[in-house]
């Protein structure tokens, strides 16, 4: 039997504050419309504006202030434990912050070498097993919607969840993974992978478990990719007598590419934030820390927020570095129609709109049912 | 119409901006740092529905006090009763619970960062000179000498190496609710099955070791069938290093002397032992199997663990798990004293009423003292005391009554967790894995440590 009446004392707080928070939301929305009316906009613009303001207002109270305030936090010796207001500043120290963290803290560069290391060899794997999925996915084979489904499941699953099956997976006595390998270990004699616990092995053990979400993600993005080629151009390259590599080589990868351009940069961001899963499994010490992890000890169990702070602007700039390196790569392998490109890509693209119209008239302007590659 | 129609629009817009403002579910990862010996240490089980806590007074002139604590589902069950039993008595505040079992110490420090701290919060004891140090825990000397005729403000009546954690600068900043020795759980049927007489207060280092190896027995194959003992960190290395007569940090908090010939005796003991299948449970079958699990379910034959630990009672709850029973830790080369875990309440610096929250706190602490053992009080060190806590320390009572008079706890500087990490990465961790002895590893870690004394 539920207790109303306690529930009600209980919760009506919480109600009230909510509601109080609601009327702040339409104030502030028709506020704004009036006052942009009043400034001459006209209405529709107004009403588009202040519909917006709510969001740009959470944008730069929690998304930009905390930003900015990082940036001046990581000029300082901020301690979490010493909450902070503008009559008792923590102590500015320039950018010694910056300065230990390059060339005095023993653990930044091995973090950093570990992340990056992760990212090298994650990626590359996962855009190539995602790419592949999402080609037997486009496919029109028997319950394709259940397999697309199934591979999507990961994408949806909590990291925490994530991270303890396969830590349980892992399991070198117990685990899936090593029963499935006994029969073919014991065949050749070898020793049960101690994954997690052993040094040599944590990387890829992690790397492995990234497929997992990688998969989920990257799949569905590329498969919309892949969906999105022309049929045409299979048909003309058929005609040319491609098979399915020279199909795939010549038509589906330079036609995904700006797909995968995509999700190399979302990837490669990710990739540098892996935090969750590295909290969750505990590996040895020589195994090294990841960047993120090593942020969050520094903030919150030696309270150097300050210092924790440095460390997360120099990630963002090894982010923003690496995604400018790969936004200038682009020219280089991005394919996109219709765009004025190097003569190289241009003829590319001239051989194979020949090709597709050459193979129309050849087949009469009916195009070949296929499900794709 | 139209102004009708915008309105509700407007209205329609606010619950769909409040729905995607509502706080989304997130998984938090498990406490890096864990009590060790605790029975519901923090990120060890799931939190259960915190309680919505009005900031108001919420009945008469009671004026409310919140509480955070790492309490689990049962644990926090448990302390609700005792909340609940001192809520009743007091006339002038009330405590409400907000049990906060996962990323406890992250939260904390995010409320206090956030100027939301609680009233009062539990610490374990290595946080407490950290937290008094930067201003987030208040200095409760002066209410506490005010509240003496309450029985828990009688500092007097704590057990000196408990009531230490507390204190910082020679002040007074919280107090403490257990102290909980660390003791030996034996297997007794695999003592007899082996014919090695049980632990006692003759045992030493030695015979600790030599019962250890003939415990450890393998199949005809080779397989390890059955551990002499098992250690992963816990307990902690200090332990052994203040048995042979050394210290880690010493007392005057002014140098970390790990290299002295008493130090390094304690932690090469420890280390010839750890991870050693000749006499313990490697480290990669500990991490499969958990560490006292194992014990539980029979398959190592002694084992360090907390006074409060279920390990000699668990039998009784379920016939599947191993008989235990307990006995004092082994003597080192000086003496048998055992590293007690000991955790306070504080209160916090940021509370509205500092006197009514230190009057809550020591109510609540006293009425913690009839619950957890070990009460950190002489006056509660009685077998009775026990039996009533928790009936399943019958037995055990008199060897943790026996363990509390040689128990302590560790001597805490401010920058502890950064003192400890070092000492860990640069001393322990090598030190374990045979990286080096601990004389070779230990001038270099101590001149790491010292750099971060006050």
């Amino acid at each position: 039997m539920v207790d109303t009446g306690s529930w009600v004392t209980d919760y009506s707080l919480t109600f009230t504050h909510w509601l109080l928070v609601g009327g702040g939301v339409i104030l502030v929305i028709w506020l704004t419309n009036r006052l942009l009316r009043l400034f001459g906009m006209n209405a529709e613009a107004a009403t588009g504006l202040a519909l917006i303001m709510p969001w740009v207002l959470g944008f730069l109270i929690f998304s930009l202030y905390p930003f900015i305030a990082s940036f001046y936090l990581s000029l300082t010796e901020y301690n979490l434990l010493r909450p902070l207001s503008l009559d008792k500043l923590p102590p500015l120290v320039g950018l010694k912050n910056y300065q230990y963290a390059l060339t005095d803290d023993p653990n930044f560069w091995p973090s950093i070498k570990l992340t990056l290391f992760y990212g090298a060899i994650s990626i590359p794997l996962g855009l190539a097993g995602s790419l592949l999925t999402a080609m037997l996915l486009a496919r029109n084979v028997r319950g394709v919607g259940i397999w697309r489904t199934i591979y999507y499941m990961p994408a949806v699953l909590p990291a925490a969840a994530t991270a303890l099956l396969w830590r349980w997976m892992f399991n070198p006595s117990s685990g899936l993974i090593n029963t499935i390998l006994s029969p073919f270990l014991n065949l050749f004699g070898l020793e049960k992978p101690a994954w997690f616990t052993d040094p040599q092995l944590v990387l890829p053990s992690y790397v492995i478990m990234g497929m997992w979400g990688i998969f989920g993600t990257t799949t569905v993005i590329l498969l919309a990719g892949l969906k999105n080629v022309p049929r045409e151009l299979y048909d003309a390259a058929t005609v040319d007598g491609a098979g399915l590599f020279g199909q795939f080589r010549h038509v589906t990868l330079p036609q995904v590419t700006p797909t995968l351009f995509y999700v190399l940069v979302t990837s490669m961001i990710a990739a540098l934030q892996f935090f969750t899963q590295a909290l969750f499994i505990t590996t040895p010490r020589e195994a090294g820390t990841f960047l993120q992890v090593y942020i969050w000890q520094q903030a919150f169990q030696s309270q150097k927020m300050g210092y924790a702070s440095a460390l997360s602007w120099i990630l963002l700039v090894l982010t923003l570095l690496l995604t400018l390196l790969v936004f200038r790569s682009q020219a280089l392998w991005v394919f996109y129609e219709g765009e004025l490109q190097p003569e190289k890509k241009r003829s590319r693209l001239r051989g194979l709109l020949a090709g597709a119209r050459a193979s129309q008239q050849l087949s009469g302007g009916q195009s070949t049912p296929h499900g794709g590659v | 119409m139209s102004t009708i129609r915008k309105i509700l629009s407007l209205m329609i817009l606010a619950t769909l901006i409040l729905t995607a403002c509502g706080p989304s579910e997130t998984q938090a990862p498990p406490a890096a740092t864990e009590a060790p010996g605790s029975t519901e240490a923090p990120g060890a089980t799931e939190a259960p529905a915190a309680t919505e806590s009005p900031s108001i007074p919420i009945s008469g002139d009671k004026v409310t006090i919140t509480l955070v604590t790492w309490a689990g589902a049962d644990e926090s069950n448990e302390l609700q009763a005792v909340i609940d039993k001192v809520n009743a008595e007091a006339t002038d505040f009330e405590i409400v619970h907000q049990p906060n079992p996962a990323e406890y110490y992250t939260k904390i420090q995010t409320m206090i960062a956030g100027n939301t701290a609680p009233d009062l919060m539990w610490l374990s004891q290595e946080y407490v000179a950290n937290f008094a140090d930067n201003g987030a825990i208040m200095d409760i000397t002066d209410q506490v000498a005010a509240l003496s005729d309450m029985p828990a403000a009688q500092l007097d009546d704590y057990y000196p190496g408990s009531i230490a954690v507390a204190r910082y600068n020679d002040r007074l900043y919280g107090l403490p609710w257990i102290a909980q020795p660390v003791v030996l759980y034996y297997n007794p049927e695999m003592f007899e099955a082996a014919g090695i007489d049980p632990p006692d207060d003759t045992w030493t280092w030695d015979t600790f070791k030599d019962a250890a190896k003939q415990l450890t027995i393998k199949d005809a194959s080779g397989n390890i069938t059955q551990y002499g003992t098992a250690f992963n960190g816990w307990p902690p290395v200090q332990m052994f290093i203040w048995q042979a007569g050394g210290e880690v940090i010493s007392p005057d908090l002014q140098s970390s002397p790990i290299d002295s010939p008493e130090a390094i005796e304690g932690a090469q003991f420890y280390a010839d032992l750890i991870y050693n299948p000749d006499y313990a449970v490697p480290e990669e079958v500990i991490k499969e199997q958990g560490f006292g699990e194992m014990a539980k379910a029979g398959k190592v034959a002694m084992f360090f663990g907390g006074a409060a630990d279920d390990l000699d009672y668990a039998y009784q709850k379920d016939p599947q798990n191993a008989r235990m029973v307990m006995a004092l830790v082994p003597k080192g080369p000086k003496d048998r004293t055992t590293f007690a875990w000991t955790a306070i309440t504080a209160v916090s610096s940021q509370t509205e009423n500092p006197d009514l929250a230190v009057k809550a706190m020591v109510a609540l602490t006293d009425g913690i003292h009839h619950w957890k053992v070990l009460a950190p009080r002489k006056s509660l060190a009685t077998v009775d005391v026990i039996a009533t806590a928790v009936p399943g320390k019958e037995e055990s009572a008199p060897v943790i009554l026996q363990a509390a008079e040689s128990m302590r706890s560790f001597n805490i500087i401010p920058r502890h967790a950064e003192w400890d990490t070092i000492f860990w990465e640069q001393f322990q961790d090598p030190l374990f894995h045979e990286k080096g002895t601990a004389a070779d590893l230990a001038a270099a870690a101590r001149a790491k440590l010292e750099e971060l004394l006050p």
